[in-house]
């Protein structure tokens, strides 16, 4: 059964009464809400209403909402006459996505596979997201080459010299001989499980 | 050359960005073990793809075979092609281009132009701080080297931007731009081909200064349009523009795969060429585009091509209507008992969909349903991939992969499905690797 747009207006109408009096209203106020007198014009429009599940009856015969307050697809249009928390909120939302990734086009990702890290909270099989395009600064993790692979390290200061430190004690620091190469900042560690 | 005085420094303001060795770029920018050691891309089709500057020092180039890579360089490190890292990065590389300029060109998959005119302002910089902050940037977010012109016209832009590679810098304002054009040999400018090069050999025209100093009519009289443009070009006068939206007037579509090993099989070399055609097709509806020609032609293992060209009834991009045309003219190309390595298609005379002519004799019925027919099917390929249906006759090429691979042809990236991805959907994100975190 179709809604008519005289329908929506007549739900609508049952809606506020029901938010003003807090109880539904009997068919001879139903038929003044509407503008009807004939109490089978009232009974025809209830019929209607209680096929759609809008209303239903009591076993006195007496009307009691259904789904008239429920979020169902089709009454958006009716639902949007009430205010939600949400919008009453006005936040935007960011995706994961935005939420872990700074920069596009500069991140990176690396699947740990030791346990150097392991102290800092990042284990063997996390995948870390690192950004190609920031500077390291003192105490950032970061992901650097070392003898040819990338090592995901602290990125510390011992006096003038720049050494990268592991977090766990079985390890020891490193002295970058020659050239650091960092392949980026670790911004991220994710863990699926 | 009086004309360049009055134009000023700089009429315009050109980038040129050149990915140095592309794909084995990005195969170093990814796998530290590689950086400064010879890495060549293409094992699965047994051809080099790329060779990065290291490999390239050695005499090793685009399409030598890796036996003779092997030869050349023992120690070589041979890679599968990871086609998708490689636009990741590439995708990402015009993504930067576009935060210093919204006119880019995405000429290829490791080239671009950048119309930088006017910026200098905004961004409180000469042309030459944009263009290099430009560079520096890609190269610091993304780990490879790229190459850069900066001139007044494409053309000049491109000479920069070759002149020095890798990771060459080369500004060309009006003023430096004869310097740079008396030590460029005529052929090496972009648009002049073998043939033009040597035509003006005959005209006793070497390098590209020469050319340029041709006066107009001379240009006029002994050349055509695409020459006379280039001329104006290289005399500081950009008359190609940069143009940002994606190209869409293909002059034709075409469409070659190499398959290891290579067959004598009839139904698998014609299936291989059918797939073809329905990739050239893919394209050419997703451009709106119908051919009214088409060229299939077979390459030996010899490396011997053997083609035909057939004119279609009808303008048409449509497996079914195209392919009888491509079998008659496989039958009289495809000989018995000689391996073939690779098939192609090639879609020419392309026009836009829409004003299809009728021929006299056809059903227009038949027309309406083959065009709901491919509807259904390109729907079908969005949702379940490219492919899902397909012209019986290329089931030979669909059922096996295009190359018998050793486990170590596949790329990296793809032994490492992350938990949750699928074949089809992985993180647009690409993954640094370690020798460890294979097989």
């Amino acid at each position: 059964m179709p809604y008519t747009k005289k329908l929506l207006l007549q739900i609508k109408q049952l809606k506020r009464f029901f938010l003003e009096n807090k109880r539904m209203p009997s068919y001879r106020e139903l038929g003044a809400l509407i503008h009807v007198n004939s109490l089978s014009a009232v009974q025809y429009l209830i019929q209607r209403l209680s096929m759609l599940g809008v209303v239903q009856k009591d076993s006195l015969g007496k009307l009691i909402p259904g789904r008239l307050f429920n979020p169902v697809k089709v009454l958006g249009t009716v639902r949007a006459g009430f205010p939600s928390p949400a919008e009453e909120e006005n936040v935007d939302t960011i995706s994961l996505d935005d939420w872990l990734i700074e920069n596009k086009e500069s991140t990176f990702m690396l699947k740990v596979s030791g346990d150097s890290m392991i102290d800092a909270g990042i284990l063997p099989g996390d995948m870390v997201i690192l950004d190609k395009g920031k500077n390291p600064k003192i105490g950032d993790v970061v992901v650097a080459e070392v003898d040819r692979e990338w090592t995901i390290k602290y990125f510390e200061k011992r006096g003038e010299e720049i050494v990268l430190t592991p977090a766990n004690k079985k390890y020891p620091l490193i002295h970058p001989k020659e050239e650091l190469r960092i392949a980026g900042v670790v911004t991220a560690v994710v863990r699926k499980y | 050359m009086r004309k360049i005085e009055f134009l000023g420094s700089w009429p315009k303001a050109i980038v040129h960005l050149d990915g140095d060795a592309f794909f084995a770029s990005c195969e170093q920018a990814v796998h530290p073990e590689y950086r400064g050691k010879p890495v060549v891309t293409g094992k699965e089709r047994g051809i080099v793809a790329a060779a990065s500057y290291e490999a390239k020092r050695l005499g090793i180039s685009r399409g030598v075979s890796l036996w003779d890579v092997k030869r050349i360089c023992p120690d070589a490190i041979i890679v599968p092609s990871d086609y998708e890292t490689y636009s990741l990065f590439s995708k990402r590389m015009f993504a930067i281009m576009r935060r210093f300029s919204p006119v880019v060109e995405e000429y290829s998959i490791d080239e671009g132009f950048v119309d930088l005119t006017g910026l200098q302002r905004p961004f409180h910089a000469s042309y030459e701080g944009i263009a290099r902050q430009m560079k520096q940037t890609v190269e610091k977010e993304l780990g490879i080297t790229v190459s850069v012109g900066l001139s007044v016209s494409k053309v000049l832009a491109k000479i920069g931007s070759k002149w020095k590679k890798p990771s060459g810098f080369v500004s060309l304002p009006t003023t430096a731009i004869f310097d740079y054009l008396a030590k460029t040999p005529v052929e090496k400018i972009w648009g002049i081909g073998e043939k033009t090069a040597a035509y003006c050999e005959k005209l006793g025209i070497q390098t590209a200064l020469q050319f340029a100093e041709k006066n107009e009519d001379y240009i006029k009289k002994h050349f055509i349009k695409p020459q006379y443009e280039i001329w104006q070009e290289l005399n500081g006068y950009s008359v190609y523009s940069v143009t940002a939206e994606e190209k869409t007037d293909y002059a034709s579509i075409s469409k070659t795969k190499t398959f290891t090993p290579p067959s004598k099989e009839k139904a698998f070399v014609y299936a291989q060429l059918i797939k073809n055609l329905e990739n050239a097709c893919i394209k050419a509806r997703r451009h709106h585009l119908v051919a009214g020609k088409v060229v299939a032609f077979l390459k030996t293992q010899e490396y011997s091509y053997s083609g035909l060209e057939a004119t279609l009834n009808r303008l048409s991009s449509f497996p079914m209507d195209i392919a009888p045309l491509a079998k008659e003219m496989f039958e009289k190309i495809f000989e018995e008992n000689v391996p073939y390595r690779a098939t192609g298609i090639v879609l020419v005379d392309l026009q836009p969909e829409g004003n299809v002519q009728m021929s006299l004799f056809e059903s227009p019925l038949r027309v309406s349903r083959l065009q709901r027919l491919y509807q259904a099917i390109d729907t079908l390929a969005q949702k379940m991939g490219k492919h899902t249906v397909f012209l019986g006759a290329t089931a030979h090429a669909h059922k096996i992969p295009q190359h018998i691979l050793e486990r170590g042809d596949v790329p990296v990236r793809k032994l490492n499905r992350l938990d949750g991805e699928t074949i089809r959907k992985h993180l647009s994100i690409p993954m640094l690797m370690n020798k460890g975190t294979q097989r």
